[in-house]
Parts: structure tokens; sequence; C-alpha cells
């Protein structure tokens, strides 16, 4: 067969067996506090964890310590009082015999030791300044934005968290403790995702939370505990222009927010500007103070405010220049000293006492393509601006990151995170050099392609004095500081459920009038169909500018699905992922929404088509 | 009409009515595509759009005049003066949309 075929089972049923196969050896056997039971990455995506399993015949409460690589590094944490213990082992080191004691409350300590494999590439750490004292327990989780996984760093720079699930953009921490994150199940290239898995940072996913126009970007947990993310409608000609709010409980979608209604696309045009990408939203804040969102658009270099309820547009934080007349109005003056507007940035919050933040990317540090300042002379920054929506006035109040120059410089990505007043964190993580060690704006995945690498700066300040930096030879999405452990269980037992559901993927009205061929696929086409419950994926290799699609058919039921063979220049690729190194390779996924039944599987390629001699049952 | 065409039959069928020029490549498959596209957008609008075909290649003071940066590029002119312009491959309704938005 010239199409190889492979069934991809989702995580939570997956994790599941594992689970229920740990509790059953468990109830099977006599574990004690002194003789557990322990399993190391039960939940089969987070190899520095492990589960310990015992009882007690009286309740108790129960420390686990780490031990960690000197006493500062030890990551503790004391479990709620019970009988029966399914404990989460947290902070793990790769490639070493960690110790891990276990101290009832008032009892005595047992120290079992947890062997861990090379299951993390500690390599991606250039190095780490700070001091235990300052970063206490901390660890720093950076998400992917290129071939690396995501990692959580601690005080000294050993990795301790680590998914080897490929989840992308932020992770952020959710009230109830466990961490929301983009899925690892890409719908649509280039970063499209099913949606958000909610888990535990042991790696067990609660929920699934599928968006049927995919997820990228950014996710916000509102007040109530409901979920905006950030979305689009991929039946429609736009992408990143759209916001949801989410059920948190049923995964429904209870409001959308479509940005064509309050902006119009092609006013206000930045340098990364397409018809297609046209906002590309990288962000989404809720202030409960104003009942307003605030998102960030990159490719308008702008941060737009609407109400909640109304959508309607409040204002816009951005240089004016290029914006229409009529759209004036919604413009801020700025006023003081040293004042620079934001160019092409990421990861826009409003402050407790309604300041602005972001990271300035400040790539171009322009609208207009006369005035465009080349990496190796430009800057990046964590800023902050104080509004004032009465008199429309503007001021700068904080930066961090402008005198490092180009060093600190990422075109894409990155965040800023507001821990206190002049306590903040400042994350460029998109830093790219060329390959004669050039500040370069090429993004992270492009410039290793043509020689280049990579970095990743991610720094807090407390009252202007830096406290900590830490640097990776890779990009890196958004860095966050969590601590592993929060109080609670930090476990909860059962199978996880997968809500919403998946769009309807767009399909191409157009027949091409191909020959049915009756040949299977050409061998060198190195195809593979790879199914999941709810989508499926279709790998092929084609020659730069052939005619290539993709059919569904059953009986006189054709569905038809372009596939492009020719590379077109990206302006934004925040997340690098999914990029195959070689771009003869395609990637088309379809997802089962919208079709019924057992479709064979037929590829045109120019004027042929040919059989793959798989079938989908939808 | 749907027809490929170069400089001289262009300029000279350029200036009447409603005329959708389509720069392409031989060598780009959403070209390819967007030739059956065309086709079907023909059928289905008749005499309303004259569809010029232009190759991208062979016309480069074209190119230059019209400012295309790359292929597919769909140029909708309306007695000579461009009105809408659309890069890459579009589908049947978008095209058709447009066209008559400007009929």
């Amino acid at each position: 067969m010239s199409v190889e075929y492979k069934k991809i089972e989702h995580w939570i049923p997956l994790q599941k067996e594992s689970e229920e196969k740990m509790l059953a050896e468990f109830e099977s056997g006599n574990y004690t506090v002194e003789n557990p039971l322990v399993k190391t990455n039960v939940y089969l995506i987070n190899p520095l964890s492990a589960v310990v399993c015992f009882k007690t015949e009286e309740e108790t409460a129960v420390t686990i310590r780490v031990r960690g690589k000197t006493k500062a590094a030890d990551i503790v944490h004391t479990f709620p009082k019970a009988k029966t213990h399914v404990l989460p082992v947290l902070g793990l080191y790769a490639n070493y015999n960690n110790t891990v004691e276990i101290t009832p409350y008032r009892g005595n300590t047992t120290t079992i030791h947890i062997e861990i494999g090379d299951v993390c590439d500690h390599s991606v750490v250039e190095y780490i300044q700070t001091t235990p004292e300052y970063f206490e327990d901390n660890i720093m989780f950076l998400t992917p934005a290129g071939s690396e996984k995501s990692i959580g760093v601690d005080f000294a720079g050993d990795i301790r968290w680590h998914l080897t699930a490929l989840c992308v953009f932020d992770v952020k921490r959710l009230r109830n403790g466990n961490l929301l994150i983009g899925t690892d199940r890409l719908i649509k290239l280039p970063y499209y995702m099913s949606g958000l898995y909610e888990m535990s940072p042991v790696g067990k996913i609660y929920k699934e939370f599928r968006v049927p126009g995919g997820y990228h970007h950014d996710q916000f947990e509102m007040p109530d505990g409901n979920l905006l993310c950030l979305t689009e409608d991929l039946t429609s000609d736009t992408v990143e222009d759209m916001c949801i709010l989410l059920d948190r409980n049923t995964g429904e979608i209870l409001k959308t927010w479509d940005y064509k209604k309050f902006l119009t696309p092609g006013e206000g045009k930045g340098l990364s500007y397409t018809d297609e990408d046209w906002f590309h939203n990288n962000a989404v804040w809720y202030d409960a103070n104003t009942n307003s969102l605030t998102f960030s658009g990159r490719h308008i270099d702008s941060m737009v405010n609407i109400d909640f309820d109304s959508g309607e547009l409040n204002w816009i934080i951005g240089d004016p220049e290029t914006w229409p007349e009529h759209m004036q109005k919604y413009f801020f003056k700025p006023v003081g000293n040293n004042f620079e507007w934001q160019y092409e940035q990421h990861a826009n919050l409003i402050t407790p006492n309604g300041d602005v933040m972001c990271f300035d990317n400040h790539h171009n540090s322009t609208k207009v393509e006369e005035k465009k300042v080349p990496a190796y002379n430009n800057f990046s920054r964590g800023v902050r601006y104080k509004i004032n929506t009465k008199d429309m006035t503007i001021e700068q109040v904080w930066q961090y990151g402008k005198d490092r120059g180009a060093e600190f410089f990422s075109p894409y990505i990155c965040n800023v995170e507001y821990y206190n007043e002049g306590h903040y964190l400042v994350h460029s993580g998109g830093i790219a050099y060329d390959k004669d060690g050039i500040p370069s704006e090429a993004l992270g995945p492009f410039a290793i392609q043509t020689g280049g690498y990579q970095q990743a700066i991610t720094v807090e300040v407390v009252n202007n004095t830096k406290m900590y930096e830490l640097k990776t030879n890779s990009n890196f999405y958004r860095a966050e500081k969590m601590k592993l452990y929060v109080e609670g269980t930090n476990l909860e037992l059962g199978e996880g459920k997968i809500l919403g559901s998946m769009g309807v993927t767009k399909e191409f009205d157009t027949e091409i009038p191909a020959e049915a061929c009756g040949e299977m696929l050409p061998e060198d086409c190195n195809a593979r169909i790879e199914d999941e419950m709810d989508k499926f994926t279709f790998f092929c290799r084609f020659m730069k500018g052939d005619l290539a699609m993709m059919l569904l058919e059953q009986g006189d039921e054709v569905h038809r699905y372009y596939i492009p063979t020719t590379a077109k220049p990206a302006t934004a690729m925040c997340c690098g992922s999914f990029l195959d190194t070689d771009d003869r390779n395609t990637r088309t996924g379809v997802n089962k929404s919208g079709l019924k039944g057992t479709y064979d599987v037929r590829v045109i390629i120019n004027d042929k088509k040919y059989e793959t001699g798989i079938q989908i049952e939808c | 009409m749907l027809k490929e065409v170069e400089s001289t039959e262009f300029n000279e069928l350029v200036g009447n009515g409603l005329v959708l020029v389509d720069f392409f490549s031989t060598t780009c498959g959403p070209c390819k595509m967007l030739a059956f596209v065309l086709n079907d957008v023909e059928k289905a609008l008749g005499d309303k759009v004259t569809i010029l075909k232009l190759d991208f290649d062979k016309n480069k003071e074209l190119v230059d005049q019209y400012e295309v940066k790359g292929y597919p590029t769909l140029i909708l002119l309306k007695d000579g003066q461009e009105v809408k312009r659309m890069q890459g491959l579009q589908q049947k309704p978008a095209i058709i949309k447009m066209i008559e938005e400007n009929l």
C-alpha cells in the first residue's frame, strides 16, 4: 500500500486507560506509606512526573518533598488528609535518580527513589541569573514557538516540568489550580488548534474545549470561570479576527465577537498586514472595572478596546498614522516625556489601576515602509501606558528593554506580566540572528531554515532592578511564572471530557476535470493519513507547482479539499511548531463535522485522479 | 469571454467595460486551480465580464505597470481603471461577489 494509515487515539481515553491500570494495581496490592506504588508519567505527556499511591489506616495529611539538587531546589507540597492517597509527584529531574520523601502528618518519613531517563533537552537553557531567595520554588513555564516543547525551569536553570505533547501558545493557571493551554491537535496550518486543554500540571487532561473555528494565541478566564478564546471563522476569507466566550462546564459558545463589526479591514494597515490576516489577534484581556475587552492586533499595530456587552469600540492605542480621519476620535494624544508608540505588540493586559501594558515588539518601528527600522538598529520592550479616556491622552509611565537594543529585539511573539506595582515580567521570546550573527527580523523558524539561530530572554524586574534573567537557545512563545503545586489535591481521578464541537472544514467548490487513472498514489508522495475521532490529516509530498486536491467520495457525494503546493511568504508565524522543513510536504486537515458514513480518499495531481486505498469513517 | 492574451490584445480589450485580469504562472499550483475557477465564473456571468489571462513571466511590462507582486493576482478593471484586486487563489463565490459589486 502506498499510503500509510495510522489511527491516533485522543489523550483522554488513553489517560483513562493508564489511570485505571494504575488504580487496579493499587487496589490489588497492599500499598502503605512505607511501601507505596510508584508510577511515572501516568498521564503519558509529562515525563517529569509520577504518582504515588498508598493507604493509611487513619485519615492523614501527607507531605511530598521532591529533593532538589540543592536544598533550595526542593519542591514540597502537603496534600489534604485522606485514607487513600493518590498523589502527583511534580518537579522530577530528567536523567537523574530522584529522591522523594513522603511524610504523613506527625509520622515517619519514607524515602523513595524515582529514576527518570533522558526525557528532555537541558541544553536549551543557556544561562539563568537569579537567586533562590527571589525565585523560591517558582517555575518559569515556557511554551513552544518552534520545535521545542513546553518546559518549566527552576531558579537554578534545571528543567522540572515538561510536556511531550505539542501543546502550543499560552499556558495559564486557572483559579482552581489547573492549567489552560492550547491542544496539540492541529486542524489547519500554520497553527490553528482544535481548542484548549484544561489539565493538571501532572499532565492529566480534564477537559478539551473544542472550538469550531480553532484556537490560536490566547485565552482568558473570566471572573465567573467561563473562558475567552481567540478563534476565527475558518470558512471565511479572513483569519484571527474573532473571540468567543465558552461555557466552562459545557463548552458551549455563549458569545461571539467578530472584529469586522467594529473595525474595517484595510484601515490602519501595519507593515505585516495581509488581506487574509488583517488584524492578527494575539491577545485578549477582560477588564472587570470597565466591563471591556482589549484585543491586541499585530497587523494594525494597535490595542483595541470594546464594550463587553455591546461590542462597541471604545478606544484604540496605537500610532494613528495610516488610519482614516473618521477613526481618529478613537485614538489617544501622547503627553509627557519619552513617549513612543508600540508596533506589532503582543500580550496586552490591563493593570488593576487601569493602565495598559504590552510587549512592544516594535517591529519596523513604523507603519510606513519608507520609515522602516532594520532589526539590527531596533529594540523591543515591555511598556506601560497610563490612559485618560475622558480627554483621550496617553502617557508612557514605564518601559524595560529599549536600552538593551537589538539583543532584546523580537519581531514576533513574547509577553509581559504584571505581578504588582513595579514588579513585572518581560519575555522577549522571538530573538533571531542571521547566519552571520546579525540581529534579524526573520521569524524564528525561518531564521533557522536560512542558517541563523534563535534565542529567548526572560526578565523580571522589581522597581527597575533586574531580579531574574533566563536565556534559552530557542524561541519560546510566552513565559509564565507559576508554582508546580497549588493548595489541594492537584489530581482528580476519572475520565476527562471532550466538550464543544469541531467546525465543518472549508471545501473547494470547483471541480477539477481529472481522469480516474485507477492507480495508487505514487510512492514518492510519501503519503500518510492520521485518523482521529473527530478529524483526520492527510500528509503528502508534491512537486512545487503541482495542482493537487484531496477528494472524499461516497457514491455521488464528493467533498473537495484544495492542497496548496506553492509556499506563501509568511508575515506572521507565531507558532512554527508544525512547519515542515521540506516545503514540498503538505498537511491537509479535515474535520469530520458535516460528514457522515464511509468515504474513499482519492487525490488529484494535475490531470490524474489517484487511489489511496484508504477509507475514512465519519 | 475568457482568453489568454498578450500585451497588444490586452491593451485593445482592457478599456471596455468590466475586465478581470488574471496574472498567472504556468509553474504555480494555485494558478492552475484558479484557471478552473475562472472557467466556472465565466459560465456563471457570461458577457457581464471579460476575463483576460496574462502570463506573469511573459508580460513583464504589464506586471510592472500594474505593480503585481506575485501570482496569482486578480485585478478588476472598469473602463480601464482598477477597482479591486485579489491576491492568491480565490473561490468562485468571492470572485463573483467582487464582480457583481462593480457591475
